[in-house]
C-alpha cells in the first residue's frame, strides 16, 4: 500500500508530482477562447511561456493529483510495484497553486493529471473537486487539460467536458496485444471507450451550439491522446494508421508521440541505451502531413516499407518516390500540389499562391518567399526554368540533397547522432 | 536627398511620411537625434501636423487596406534603424499599385515592411508568455520587461482580458515606460527608476516553487539546451522568473 509522508511541504508533493507528469508530451493552451467575468482566459493560438533544458515548452502546471496507482503498467514511473515516494495533492492545493502560477503569467491554465488512487471513480471525481474549485471559487477562465481516467463512470467523464477545455485519454500503447503484455488492467475496450464518449459528446456539442449559443460548451479545445514510441514492436506505419484512423473517425485535435525514456527496468521493455528522439521526430513529421499537408497514410508508408526513413524527411521520401509528379510550375500549380514540394511549408504555399496574382515568379523570387530552396530546387520549376540537377533521377537528388545535410560529402560517416541533432533543431514537439 | 526629421512620436512620424511621399524618390525619414549627418543631406524638420498624418493614414488604408496599415503601424513600432525610410517607400509603393501592393511578396519594398512588422508581431506574441509578474505589498503585480522592439502597446489588451481583476504594471525599463493598469484604467507613462520594491511577503515562496516545478519538468534523457536557447533566447532569461 501507498505510504504517504504526513504533513510533507507543497515544495516537495509538487516536486514527486510534476516529475510524475513530464513524461506526458501534451503542452498545447491552444483551441478555446474562453473570457469573460473573474480571472484568466484563453488564446485560440495558445501561448508558450518558458522552455526547459530539454527544449520542451511549458505552457501549462503539468502535474498529477497523485502518483498512487492501482495499477501496474509496466512503463509507467507511477506503477504500483515502484516504491517510489508518494504525494497526494488536495484540490485546495491544486486550485491554489494554478491561480498563483497564473496571475504572475507562468502558465496559461492547469494540466490535471493522476494515478488512480482507490477507483477511478473516486479519482475523477477529486479531480473535478480540484478544477471546479479552480473555476467556481476562484472563477479562473483560463485554459484546463483534464485527463480522463479509463473506467470511470460516464457521468463523470460528461462532466470533465464541461469543466475542461480540453480532454485526453492516453491510449500509450498503439495495440492491444501490447497493452496486455505491458498494461495488465488495461484494455483497447478500456481506453477505447471513453474517447468515443467523448468524441460523441463534443460534436453534439458543437452542432447544438450551432443552432442554441446558450449550449454549454463541450471540451471547446478538443481531444487528444498519447502514444508511446519504442517501447513495443509496433511498426511506424501501424502508428500513422492508428493516428489517421483518431483523427478523422473520432475527431481528435491531437495525437502526442512520446519517446519511451527507459525510467524503470523491466524484463517485458526493451532494453534502449537513449529514447528513440529522431523516430520520434519522424513521426511528428508525418503526422503533420496527415493533419495539414493533405497526405494519407498508404501515400507515406505502405506493407513493403512500415518505418519512417531516418535519414530524409518523409515528404521528400515521398517525393523521391514519386518523381514524376516534378518538377512543378510554381506559377501554375494548385495549393495542394505546392504543399507537397520538399521546402515548401503551409506559410510558403501561401505565399506563392499570394504572390504569384501579383506577377509572375520566378526561381530567385521563391527564396524571398520563404521556401528552403535548397531542397524544393530539385522540384520546382518557376517560369519554365529548373535549377536542379540535369537528368533528374532519384538517386541524383538523393545524392545533392544528402549533399546539403553533409558538405563534406562524406556520407559513410553520416552518424545517427548527427542526425538526431540535425533533425532535432526544428522539432515540433509538443508544440500547437 | 531630403531627409524629414521627426520628434520620436508616431503622429510625428505620419506628419513626416505625408512630406516624404510629396517630395518623391530619394527622401528618407529619420528621427531628430538619431539622423546621421551626411555631406549632401538636407534637413528638414516635419514638426507635428495632426491633418497631415491623419492624410497619411488614411492614404495607406484607402490605397492599400487595413493589414496595410497594421504592416505600417507594426514596422513603424520594431524601432529598427531605417525602417521610417523602409516604411515610406513601401506606402509610396502602395500609393502607386494600391491594394496588390501587399499580395507582392518577393518585392524588397514589401518583404522589409512585412518582415518588420512579422517580426514586432512575433516578439509581441512571445512576451504575452515571457512576461512575469511580482506581487508587491499593496497586491499590485510588477514586471519588467526589455524587448528588442516596442511592443509595450501590443500587449496590454491581452493582460487587461487576463488580469483585470487585479492592478498591474508592465514596465519597459529599456524604453524607461511603462503600461499601468489601476482600478480598470489603463494608462501609458514615462517610468525610469522604479523606487525599490516591496514585494508581498508570500511571493517569494511563490517564485521558488515555480523554479522548482521548472527544474523538475525538464527530461534529463532528453536535455537539448541548444533547442531551449532557440525558443527563449539568453536575452530575454533576465527577466525571467525561472532563469533568475
Amino acid at each position: 500500500m501507498a505510504c504517504y509522508t504526513f504533513y510533507m511541504d507543497l515544495d516537495k508533493k509538487l516536486e514527486i508530482l510534476a516529475d510524475s507528469a513530464k513524461y506526458d508530451a501534451s503542452c498545447a493552451s491552444s483551441g478555446s477562447d474562453r473570457g469573460g467575468k473573474g480571472t484568466g482566459s484563453a488564446h485560440m493560438s495558445g501561448v508558450c511561456h518558458s522552455w526547459t533544458s530539454d527544449g520542451r515548452c511549458i505552457s501549462l502546471l503539468k502535474i498529477l493529483m497523485t502518483n498512487e496507482c492501482v495499477y501496474d503498467c509496466a512503463y509507467c514511473v507511477n506503477r504500483r510495484s515502484n516504491d517510489s515516494p508518494k504525494a497526494i495533492l488536495t484540490p485546495d492545493e491544486i486550485a491554489g497553486l494554478t491561480f498563483e502560477f497564473y496571475k504572475r503569467n507562468y502558465i496559461e491554465g492547469l494540466f490535471l493529471s493522476s494515478g488512480i488512487v482507490v477507483s477511478p471513480d473516486h479519482t475523477m471525481e477529486l479531480m473535478l473537486k480540484a478544477v471546479r474549485k479552480l473555476r467556481e471559487t476562484f472563477r479562473f477562465n483560463g485554459y484546463v487539460h483534464m485527463k480522463v481516467i479509463p473506467g470511470s463512470d460516464q457521468s463523470l467523464i460528461d462532466q470533465a467536458g464541461l469543466w475542461a477545455d480540453r480532454v485526453s485519454v492516453n491510449i500509450e500503447l498503439p495495440t492491444d496485444k501490447s497493452l496486455r503484455l505491458l498494461a495488465p488492467g488495461k484494455t483497447k475496450e478500456t481506453v477505447l471507450r471513453p474517447m468515443n464518449r467523448l468524441a460523441q459528446r463534443i460534436s453534439a456539442a458543437k452542432d447544438e451550439r450551432r443552432s442554441i449559443k446558450s449550449t454549454p460548451a463541450f471540451a471547446p479545445a478538443g481531444q487528444s491522446t498519447q502514444l508511446i514510441i519504442g517501447a513495443t514492436p509496433e511498426t511506424d506505419r501501424e502508428i500513422i494508421k492508428l493516428s489517421e484512423a483518431l483523427y478523422d473517425k473520432m475527431r481528435l485535435k491531437r495525437v502526442y508521440y512520446s519517446a519511451f525514456v527507459p525510467v524503470m527496468k523491466d524484463n517485458r521493455l526493451p532494453a534502449l541505451l537513449e529514447p528513440p528522439l529522431l523516430r520520434e521526430h519522424r513521426l511528428y513529421q508525418a503526422d503533420w502531413l496527415l493533419r495539414f499537408y493533405g497526405f494519407t497514410a498508404d501515400e507515406l508508408l505502405d506493407e513493403a516499407h512500415p518505418a519512417l526513413d531516418l535519414t530524409f524527411d518523409p515528404k521528400t521520401v515521398w517525393a523521391l518516390n514519386n518523381l514524376d509528379k516534378f518538377p512543378l510550375e510554381v506559377n501554375k500549380a494548385s495549393y495542394e500540389e505546392i504543399l507537397r514540394v520538399p521546402g515548401i511549408g503551409v506559410t510558403s504555399a501561401k505565399r506563392i499562391l499570394r504572390a504569384r496574382r501579383a506577377g509572375q515568379l520566378a526561381l530567385a523570387d521563391l527564396k524571398k518567399l520563404g521556401v528552403v530552396m535548397k531542397r524544393a530546387v530539385y522540384f520546382v520549376t518557376a517560369g519554365g526554368k529548373y535549377g536542379g540537377v540535369k537528368k533528374e533521377s532519384e538517386e541524383a537528388i538523393k545524392v545533392k540533397l544528402l549533399e546539403h545535410k553533409n558538405p563534406n560529402g562524406q556520407l559513410n560517416l553520416f552518424s545517427e547522432s548527427e542526425l538526431v541533432k540535425e533533425g532535432l533543431t526544428g522539432t515540433v514537439t509538443g508544440q500547437l | 536627398m531630403r531627409t524629414f526629421l521627426y520628434d520620436g512620436s508616431f503622429e510625428g512620424f505620419l506628419t513626416a511620411l505625408s512630406l516624404g511621399l510629396e517630395g518623391g524618390d530619394g527622401c528618407s525619414i529619420s528621427k531628430e537625434n538619431a539622423a546621421e549627418p551626411g555631406l549632401f543631406s538636407e534637413y528638414v524638420n516635419s514638426g507635428v501636423d495632426p491633418k497631415r498624418a491623419a492624410a497619411a493614414r488614411d492614404l495607406v488604408e484607402r490605397r492599400g487596406s487595413a493589414e496595410s496599415w497594421q504592416h505600417a503601424r507594426f514596422a513603424f513600432l520594431s524601432e529598427v534603424q531605417g525602417a521610417e525610410t523602409a516604411i515610406l517607400d513601401y506606402v509610396r509603393l502602395l500609393a502607386e499599385r494600391g491594394p496588390i501592393a501587399d499580395s507582392m511578396l518577393a518585392d524588397d519594398r514589401v518583404k522589409k515592411v512585412h518582415g518588420l512588422a512579422a517580426s514586432v508581431g512575433g516578439e509581441a506574441h512571445m512576451f504575452k508568455g515571457f512576461v512575469r509578474f511580482k506581487e508587491l505589498a499593496d497586491k499590485t503585480l510588477y514586471s519588467k520587461i526589455e524587448p528588442d522592439h516596442n511592443i509595450l502597446p501590443l500587449i496590454t489588451g491581452h493582460f487587461r482580458a487576463r488580469l483585470g481583476e487585479f492592478n498591474w504594471v508592465i514596465h519597459d525599463v529599456r524604453r524607461g515606460k511603462a503600461a499601468l493598469y489601476f482600478k480598470q484604467r489603463l494608462i501609458y507613462a514615462p517610468l525610469t527608476a522604479a523606487r525599490a520594491l516591496e514585494f508581498d511577503g508570500k511571493e517569494a515562496e511563490v517564485q521558488a516553487l515555480w523554479k522548482h516545478f521548472f527544474k523538475t519538468a525538464a527530461i534529463k534523457e532528453r536535455t537539448n539546451p541548444k533547442l531551449q536557447r532557440q525558443n527563449v533566447p539568453l536575452k530575454y532569461r533576465k527577466n525571467l522568473t525561472e532563469f533568475e
